[in-house]
């Protein structure tokens, strides 16, 4: 839509006003510029004639008929009966169809509620420590006067363990993925020197004491 | 608003007043007193006088039971009209808005004293009428039949202002583009006019 002339924005303005003049509600000064536009605008009066038209129709009394007496007195009969009752809440055991699977349902959920309870209580029962162990964290204690030993791939094993023997030292850990084993002294009284001794034993190429940190 | 209008308003709150203590009188006064607004209002909507007559009934029961929470923000027509269109919408929904026997026995339509000139001004109406929106139809007949203002008829079906704007501007050109041609007139129009 557009109006690019004066005059057509004076047909806009009457067209827009058209519907309140015509009703009563636009006020004097409106109508009375509509009216003088009127006079020099032949399509607006057409358009208002038109819309006069419109008016006029739709004042005509409705063609449906629809008798007010009959209406009333069914109205004023609907006051007279009793108000509705309101339902009945939806969940309600027993004499209603369906109850048993109601009750069906809510046995389900306590028996979901009941094992997820029971699960819940065995995981936290359970030792939550886990299988690794952080840089940060304490290294597991060694023996007093633990020894790392690295044997020779050919010592038999006959040898090392007349050697462990012969020393009073028994295996704590390993072998590890370097063949190394931590031996301790099988009693708290260790000889002195067995760690000079394993250094001179031919087939043991390696013996360190455990200290607590790598 | 004029000074009949509000008169007219005042007379309807002192129903409303009424109706809130249980004075039966006062309902039935309200109920002829807008029974055939309503029935015209609601003929824009269904053909059907038995859906109509429940519309108007549901509408003046909703009113008896809330007559007493009326509060004045609006006059007693607009709301009443407000309460007839919902009512008329969820109608519509329910039973759809084809006419029963509407086209079977078009005499039943026209009233008996309806005089020539007014059948044919109601035809062609009626044809006009065909083109437009249920929404559309409201409009036309809230505006021009009732005479609300554009507020009011925002309030009436609860929807902004520019909306009833729009709905009233696409509801006018579509029947200025068919109405003359239903009356047998050439249709005068401006190239760039709406």
């Amino acid at each position: 839509m557009t109006f690019s002339a004066n005059s057509d924005r004076d047909c806009l303005r009457a067209w827009e006003s058209m519907p309140w003049v015509l009703q009563g509600s636009a006020t004097p000064e409106q109508g009375e510029w509509l009216q003088a536009h009127l006079a020099q605008c032949a399509a607006c009066r057409a358009e208002y004639a038109q819309q006069s038209r419109l008016r006029q129709a739709l004042l005509l009394p409705p063609d449906v008929s629809v008798d007010a007496n009959v209406g009333l007195g069914r109205l004023l009969a609907r006051l007279d009966m009793p108000e509705p009752q309101p339902e009945p809440a939806p969940l309600r055991f027993g004499g209603r169809p369906g109850s048993w699977l109601n009750r069906a349902l809510v046995a389900v959920v306590l028996l979901q509620a009941l094992g997820i309870g029971g699960l819940g209580l065995k995981l936290w029962s359970a030792d939550s420590s886990p299988l690794y162990r952080t840089f940060s964290q304490a290294s597991a204690p060694t023996a007093a006067g633990a020894i790392r030993v690295v044997p020779d791939a050919a010592m038999s094993v006959a040898d090392w363990n007349a050697l462990l023997h012969a020393l009073k030292l028994k295996v704590v850990d390993g072998p590890n993925d370097v063949g190394a084993y931590t031996v301790a002294p099988a009693s708290p009284a260790s000889a002195p020197g067995t760690l000079q001794r394993l250094r001179a034993t031919r087939g043991i190429r390696l013996a360190e004491p455990v200290t607590g940190a790598p | 608003m004029n000074d009949a209008d509000i008169d007219a308003d005042v007379t309807d709150r002192q129903l409303l007043q009424r109706m809130s203590a249980g004075d039966r009188v006062a309902l039935e006064v309200l109920y002829r007193g807008y029974h055939g607004r309503l029935c015209r209002f609601l003929a824009r909507l269904t053909r059907r006088p038995d859906v109509i007559e429940e519309v108007i009934n549901d509408c003046l029961w909703i009113a008896w039971q809330k007559a007493g929470t009326f509060h004045g923000d609006s006059r007693v027509s607009t709301w009443l009209m407000g309460i007839a269109y919902r009512c008329g919408l969820k109608a519509l929904r329910q039973h759809g808005d084809e006419p029963v026997e509407d086209d079977a026995r078009p005499e039943q339509r026209t009233p008996a004293h309806d005089l020539d000139d007014d059948r044919e001004l109601r035809d062609w109406l009626g044809k006009g009428l065909d083109r437009l929106s249920a929404d559309q139809r409201v409009v036309i007949e809230l505006v021009y039949g009732v005479g609300h203002t554009l507020d009011e008829v925002a309030v009436i079906m609860q929807c902004p202002v520019g909306t009833v704007k729009a709905r009233l501007f696409h509801a006018r050109v579509k029947l200025r583009n068919v109405l003359p041609a239903l009356a047998g007139d050439a249709p005068v129009h401006k190239e760039n006019l709406p």
